[in-house]
């Protein structure tokens, strides 16, 4: 999976960086509009992350130029500019998604996966891990081939752990996922234990393995090995 | 009440007082002529008598008892005024005399000439006819000058006041002002052009600085967020440095919401938010309900909804959003277990009345900035904030009321 990331901030072009790779993305960085614009006229990639503020340009008028060369690329818009207008226009203009700063790592994974599955992976559909299968076309999850039969909260849970495998997950990232605005309502933390405690029991009583840890003190993780 | 008008008022005032005056002084002027004219005809008409009674040597023979009296006894010599019962037209009517003697033949006779005056009523009634048909006239004509100079001569002020109303401070053109031969007319349209401009350029400042604002703050905190999220992902990392490092991304992530709920807070104050178009409450709040029933159920809330008649409200639709989630979750944050949420609609108002904790403190002071039932919440306390600022921009009003009977916490966003 190739992915060009226009970022201006070094620090966090940096972490941007390390955290694609690490997760296994081939990558690509440009610091200013006028690096990006020549490496999406030079290069293929699956997809782009924006940023809208460049010193040198507007971030959307890159996203204007993939269209115009109906480029096949994902485009993920990131901005610090708190403008519904922007991610109004992002989204018209043909962007698959736009997420504002600061965001959660994860959860910029989970977009981008969802992102590439739509782009990409025509006709097998389907996410793999250990004894575990997913269909998320259908929301059918298999484990050891038998289906599992799981709530709304607990598929979604269980799709971004998918996403983000061995990754230490905070609570705050989950309950963002799971209930966006309404995440910092009291007892969202109660309900994430709660889930996955189900969530956990679903699995094991259709006989797959813990996968699902729980890191002391900073969240829960999906281990891809024991 | 127009210009017009009220020049037209004081004008009309001036004008009544002239009249009323001029008409006094008319009156009486007539009056004095008419009553110097008569003296000066009896006068005359003595000396005359006298003439002829002297030539003749006899009283004239037949006499007008209303005109000439003629007696033996003599009456003071002079002018003089009198009333006659006039049998025709049953009324006193008014006479002016003169008295004289002549001594004829060794007699002195007493000679009366009287002349009738004109009635002062008949005199008064000319003048007010005239005096008020000028004065029809003069209105009538100033009525249709009027006419004529509102539509006319007003007519660059009335265009000035059209394309101030139909300006808007966000729209990317000038303010168009039409041009008018007449100076202060045009004078205003040259104030109003540069006063324009100058609080365009400090809209589109204040503007540019929230966004910078927005952006030069996000940024580091995006920074930060993803330094400590990467820091947590280490093997490594010792137990004792976990627990800080959460917290320090859990300071974060307040921060940035803190941050996100001022600038929100000031783009509304601003009227940054233009776009507007209906928004139907009603499904708005079905809709946040369906988002928040996980946590009605974790409360055991039954929220009960009566819409009473579906509420439009022109307004943004992320303002609508954020509008309707704040009070909801304001009312499911604050109530207790096993209580009650209910919502009401109508055609003006959308109320949410929730069961809670008893009020401690004013209860003015709740829709305050930073205000928190609980002082140990993460949320910065913004969210009563920004619905009132929100149905204040939309000309509405969010009023908070509490009833001890059963603790309920009314929120009433009225339209």
């Amino acid at each position: 999976m190739k992915v060009l990331i226009v970022e201006d901030e070094a620090p966090l072009r940096a972490s941007l960086l390390d955290f694609l790779r690490h997760d296994g993305y081939v990558c690509e960085t440009a610091e200013s509009y006028r690096q990006a614009h020549e490496k999406i006229k030079l290069y293929q990639y699956d997809c782009v992350l924006v940023d809208l503020t460049l010193p040198d340009g507007n971030g959307l008028n890159l996203v204007r130029t993939l269209k115009a060369d109906k480029s096949e690329a994902g485009v993920l818009i990131l901005s610090a500019r708190d403008g519904l207008d922007d991610k109004i226009q992002g989204l018209e203009l043909g962007a698959d998604d736009y997420l504002a700063k600061p965001f959660h790592l994860a959860e910029l994974n989970a977009r981008l996966r969802a992102i590439l599955r739509r782009r990409q992976f025509q006709g097998q559909r389907h996410l793999a891990f250990r004894d575990l299968t997913v269909f998320p076309d259908q929301a059918l999850v298999l484990v050891h081939e038998q289906p599992v039969t799981l709530t709304r909260k607990e598929y979604d849970l269980l799709l971004f752990f998918l996403a983000n495998p061995s990754r230490v997950l905070t609570k705050e990232a989950i309950a963002e996922h799971i209930w966006g605005d309404a995440a910092d309502m009291a007892d969202s933390f109660d309900f994430i234990y709660t889930h996955l405690k189900n969530l956990r029991k679903k699995l094991q009583d259709a006989g797959a393995d813990n996968y699902i840890r729980t890191i002391y003190g900073l969240g829960y993780k999906l281990v891809t090995e024991d | 009440m127009k210009l017009l008008t009220t020049t037209n008022r004081y004008y009309l005032i001036l004008v009544l007082v002239l009249f009323a005056l001029g008409t006094g002084v008319l009156y009486v002027g007539i009056q004095r002529a008419l009553a110097e004219e008569v003296d000066e005809q009896l006068l005359f008409h003595r000396d005359y008598l006298r003439q002829r009674i002297r030539q003749a040597g006899a009283l004239p023979s037949m006499t007008n008892p209303n005109e000439l009296t003629i007696s033996k006894s003599v009456r003071p010599p002079g002018l003089g005024d009198t009333l006659i019962y006039d049998p025709v037209e049953r009324t006193l009517v008014p006479f002016r005399q003169v008295s004289f003697a002549v001594e004829l033949h060794g007699q002195r006779y007493g000679l009366t000439l009287r002349k009738s005056l004109i009635e002062t009523g008949d005199v008064l009634e000319v003048v007010l006819t005239v005096m008020l048909t000028v004065m029809g006239g003069l209105l009538g004509c100033l009525v249709l000058l009027n006419r004529w100079l509102s539509r006319w001569l007003w007519a660059p002020f009335y265009r000035t006041l059209d394309s101030l109303r139909g300006y808007r401070l966000q729209q990317p053109q000038a303010l168009e002002l039409p041009a008018t031969p007449i100076d202060e007319f045009s004078e205003l349209n040259q104030a109003l052009a540069q006063l324009t401009q100058r609080v365009t350029a400090d809209y589109q400042a204040l503007k540019e600085f929230t966004e910078n604002a927005a952006h030069e703050t996000q940024t580091p905190l995006a920074i930060m967020q993803a330094q400590l999220e990467q820091l947590m992902q280490l093997p490594e990392l010792p137990e004792t440095a976990a627990q800080p490092v959460h917290e320090l991304y859990r300071a974060t992530r307040r921060l940035s919401r803190l941050h996100q709920a001022l600038t929100l807070l000031s783009k509304i104050e601003n009227r940054q938010f233009t776009e507007a178009r209906p928004v139907q409450l009603d499904g708005l709040v079905r809709d946040k309900l369906g988002q928040l029933q996980e946590f009605l159920e974790a409360k055991q809330i039954e929220p009960e909804l009566q819409v009473a008649a579906p509420l439009s409200v022109a307004m943004h639709p992320a303002l609508a959003d954020s509008l309707v989630s704040n009070l909801l979750q304001n009312a499911v944050k604050h109530n207790v277990p096993g209580g009650q949420l209910r919502i009401r609609l109508d055609a003006h108002a959308l109320e949410i009345r929730n069961t809670g904790l008893p009020l401690d403190g004013d209860p003015t002071q709740l829709l305050g900035r930073f205000r928190k039932h609980n002082a140990a919440s993460d949320s910065p306390g913004l969210g009563l904030s920004i619905a009132q600022q929100i149905c204040g921009l939309y000309g509405g009003q969010l009023r908070y009321t509490f009833t001890p009977d059963g603790a309920w916490h009314t929120l009433r966003a009225q339209f």
